[in-house]
């Protein structure tokens, strides 16, 4: 199963840079469902529960409720759509391993997938 | 009075419901704001008539707090658009509208505001169910969900002081949801567990509960108002 990464980036407390990165995930992600093909965004434990930053914080929960609608879409057509979120000291790799791992699935979507145990007793986002 | 709540998308449907209720409620100054002409409440609140997506927008509620004389102690940010596709057909303008008034104007009315609440103010967040998903709402959805991510940032930073919650309405009868044609709503209805859609008072007294001290150990939370429809 092919599809695409994406990784969300940092932005500040500035109302422009918040829309210019949704922006940016939604037009990728509607050219990846235009073509089938299944995604994972990739976020920040931390953002999902507002610890860096409004801004960050908007990001993040903003990608992964998108992530759920679109999951919604892609079921009907084969293609799946997930988030991994990370803690902030887990490596690159390790995050991108599961990433993968979700795209090869196929039966799989809609989820949130949380690399490391910063989440453990914290809030179900 | 007690001090002022500003409620925003005011003109109708859950924003009229909790601007009616507040100022019943209580010794408050409700100042209802919208972009809607057809602004007008009962004597008991100040309209104002804003653009909230500019940058005069949110300013002009902040003056008219000011005005008012007495603390801010509550806002409700409320208003709300729906431009729904499915995402493969969405449209870049549908996407910016939406997360332009949705969420940008929210964000931006809680920057200008934060500085005036009081200790003890509230702030009420109204999202939405469709924050945990929802077909051919990629934008809406997107929105909320920011909305969500909004609200538990600023619960951290302007706590202890000031509370911030949210509130997500399921499928509530008002003007918005008479636009999803009869047969579907019908079949939205027959998967809620209470087998009714809500009501906009059904929210406004939630609203009420988040901005009073009933709920004075609550901050950072979602409250889903939408008769089960999550389990079902």
């Amino acid at each position: 199963m092919s599809g695409v990464i994406h990784w969300a980036v940092e932005v500040g407390e500035d109302w422009g840079e918040v829309l210019a990165e949704l922006t940016r995930a939604f037009e990728s992600t509607r050219a990846v469902a235009q073509a089938e093909e299944s995604f994972v965004y990739v976020v920040r434990q931390d953002d999902l529960l507002g610890r860096r930053g409004t801004g960050n914080a908007m990001v993040a929960a903003g990608l992964l409720s998108a992530a759920r609608t679109a999951a919604l879409e892609g079921s009907r057509k084969g293609w799946t759509a997930n988030v991994v979120a990370f803690d902030e000291p887990s490596d690159r790799a390790a995050v991108e391993t599961w990433a993968q791992r979700l795209l090869e699935a196929g039966d799989v979507t809609g989820e949130l997938v949380r690399v490391g145990h910063g989440h453990i007793g914290k809030a179900l986002p | 009075m007690n001090g002022t709540i500003v409620v925003t998308g005011a003109a109708r449907g859950i924003g009229r419901a909790i601007a009616e209720k507040m100022a019943a409620s209580g010794p408050f100054i409700v100042i209802g704001v919208d972009i809607a002409p057809e602004l007008a409440l009962s004597e008991a609140i100040t309209p104002v008539q804003v653009d909230l997506t500019t940058v005069e927008g949110p300013a002009m509620v902040r003056e008219t707090v000011e005005a008012s004389g007495f603390p801010l102690v509550g806002l409700v940010n409320n208003a709300g658009i729906t431009r729904d596709a499915r995402l493969v057909n969405m449209t870049d303008d549908d996407f910016a509208a939406v997360l332009e008034v949705n969420l940008g104007a929210a964000y931006r009315l809680s920057m200008a505001l934060a500085p005036l609440m009081s200790e003890g103010g509230a702030v009420v967040n109204i999202a939405s169910r469709a924050y945990l998903g929802n077909f051919g709402q990629f934008n809406y959805s997107m929105s909320k969900g920011g909305v969500v991510g909004m609200t538990r940032a600023l619960a951290l930073s302007l706590a202890p002081g000031i509370r911030v919650n949210a509130v997500a309405p399921g499928l509530i009868s008002s003007e918005m949801s008479m636009g999803i044609p009869e047969e579907v709503r019908e079949r939205m209805v027959e998967a809620i567990p209470l087998d009714r859609m809500g009501t906009p008072d059904e929210i406004a007294d939630t609203v009420w509960w988040l901005l009073t001290p009933l709920s004075s150990y609550i901050t950072g939370e979602v409250i889903v108002v939408g008769g089960g429809r999550s389990l079902s």
